[in-house]
């Protein structure tokens, strides 16, 4: 590996900016990442800074598992964000379906719609839970 | 020839303006987090920032006029640039002087908001175009104070050169002192000039997603997100010449520190600001630059009138 790529790799590592997206959750994992960005947790410690847009995003996360009516909308988001991107689904409902799976108007889980590179199950997901979710994401990146 | 190239390529233009301008980010973000009681990012976050930036895919919207989408981030960072080199620095004389130079800088600082506008613009994207409409509605609002609170010391120095202002306040010690009103008028410009929070509003990240930003992703958005930051230093490197010129002519060790001392004092102010106050509206920024800034940059342009005609003969 060349001096340029592995200085790429690094600095990918080190500043993941994250989309938010509410894929059909109950509000609750939405609160817990709100929380994880607080200055309690500081997520900006590691380069983790919240946008606005697709299209600035290297990290989307979704809570929540997957409605028909939201599942259009969010491959576009998906289809939105420039390589390399990296789908990180929070709670429990979005790894699998929860509670909801079976329900007529849902999917079971994200990677049933976009492909998913992490998982972080709970419900809700805690901020802690989160943050380690995201640091164990860039770490098995680091090995690529 | 050679001595050219260096001075463009890499003092003091644009890998200086560019290791200075990471410098720069990474005290005013640490600085913010540090207020807002956290830890903040570590020291070579804008570097990792800018590094991944570059190296990720670049969409161009099927909409989007190609050429100026991809020219505007180039020109918004030339013009940031070329403005640096008319400010003296440490010396009584910048790199390159005429009579006439204060106004072509503040001219080139306005291009990038000119860029920002059409780089929106051509996005064709509703919330680009929005920021893109904000950030030139802005534009109107804190030119002028800026303009009038510039023209100040160079009214009381009786020259439109910043090397001549630079000569005239160094051998009148402490004639600085008159330009304070000045000085924090401009502070107040300067915010409105890099979008920074209290006049953030054409990239008001909760109304309208980046603004005109919206649609720049990769490279071209690192080029912005560069000029931004030099833009601060150019912008705060102004400042510093204009309304703080002691310790002009020092050896040029010493000299440099005091440059760079000058320019993150003020870059602190500015990171200080950004912090304690909140978001404005378009129309409220509108009303406080024309009813209040304005009329106090009026009042410093007419004490250095009086000042003229009692003191300086």
């Amino acid at each position: 590996m060349g001096l340029i790529q592995k200085t790429v790799n690094w600095a990918r590592l080190k500043s993941p900016w994250v989309l938010h997206f509410n894929t059909g959750a109950c509000n609750a994992c939405d609160i817990e990442i709100i929380a994880a960005l607080t200055p309690r947790y500081d997520l900006e410690r590691f380069g983790v800074v919240l946008k606005g847009t697709p299209r600035h995003a290297d990290v989307l996360l979704c809570s929540g598992p997957v409605t028909k009516q939201i599942k259009c909308r969010l491959q576009r988001i998906y289809d939105q964000m420039p390589e390399p991107k990296f789908v990180v689904a929070v709670g429990t409902c979005s790894c699998s379906g929860g509670v909801f799976d079976g329900c007529y108007n849902v999917e079971s889980g994200i990677d049933q719609a976009i492909p998913v590179s992490a998982y972080i199950p709970g419900c809700p997901a805690s901020p802690k839970a989160i943050i380690d979710g995201v640091v164990k994401l860039l770490s098995s990146l680091e090995t690529k | 020839m050679l001595i050219a190239l260096f001075n463009i390529l890499i003092f003091p233009g644009f890998i200086f303006l560019t290791l200075f301008g990471w410098i720069a980010e990474y005290i005013d973000r640490k600085l913010c987090a540090r207020l807002q009681n956290r830890m903040g990012p570590p020291w070579f976050q804008p570097f990792a920032d800018f590094v991944k930036l570059v190296s990720k895919e670049e969409i161009i919207p099927e909409e989007a006029n190609p050429t100026m989408f991809k020219l505007m981030p180039v020109l918004a960072l030339t013009a940031t640039v070329t403005a640096f080199f008319y400010i003296p620095l440490w010396g009584k004389s910048a790199l390159f002087a005429f009579n006439g130079d204060l106004i072509v800088v503040l001219y080139l600082l306005t291009i990038p908001t000119l860029t920002y506008f059409l780089g929106g613009w051509y996005s064709t994207s509703l919330y680009s175009k929005i920021g893109a409409v904000r950030s030139l509605t802005q534009l109107f609002a804190y030119e002028v104070p800026l303009l009038l609170s510039i023209l100040a010391p160079a009214l009381l120095a009786n020259t439109w050169s910043l090397s001549e202002m630079a000569a005239f306040y160094g051998t009148h010690h402490w004639y600085w002192l008159f330009n304070l009103l000045g000085f924090a008028i401009s502070i107040i410009a300067l915010l409105g000039k890099l979008e920074k929070v209290p006049f953030d509003i054409p990239e008001a990240e909760t109304e309208i997603v980046a603004g005109t930003f919206t649609e720049y992703s990769g490279r071209l958005l690192g080029l912005f997100r560069l000029s931004i930051d030099i833009e601060a230093i150019v912008g705060s490197a102004l400042l510093a010449a204009v309304f703080m010129p002691f310790g002009l002519g020092l050896p040029p060790v010493v000299g440099f520190a005091l440059f760079i001392l000058k320019v993150l004092f003020i870059i602190c102010l500015l990171s200080i600001l950004r912090t304690v106050f909140a978001r404005l509206r378009i129309d409220q920024m509108m009303t406080f630059c024309w009813k209040y800034v304005s009329p106090f940059a009026f009042l410093q342009l007419l004490i250095n009138l009086v000042l003229k005609g009692i003191i300086v003969k």
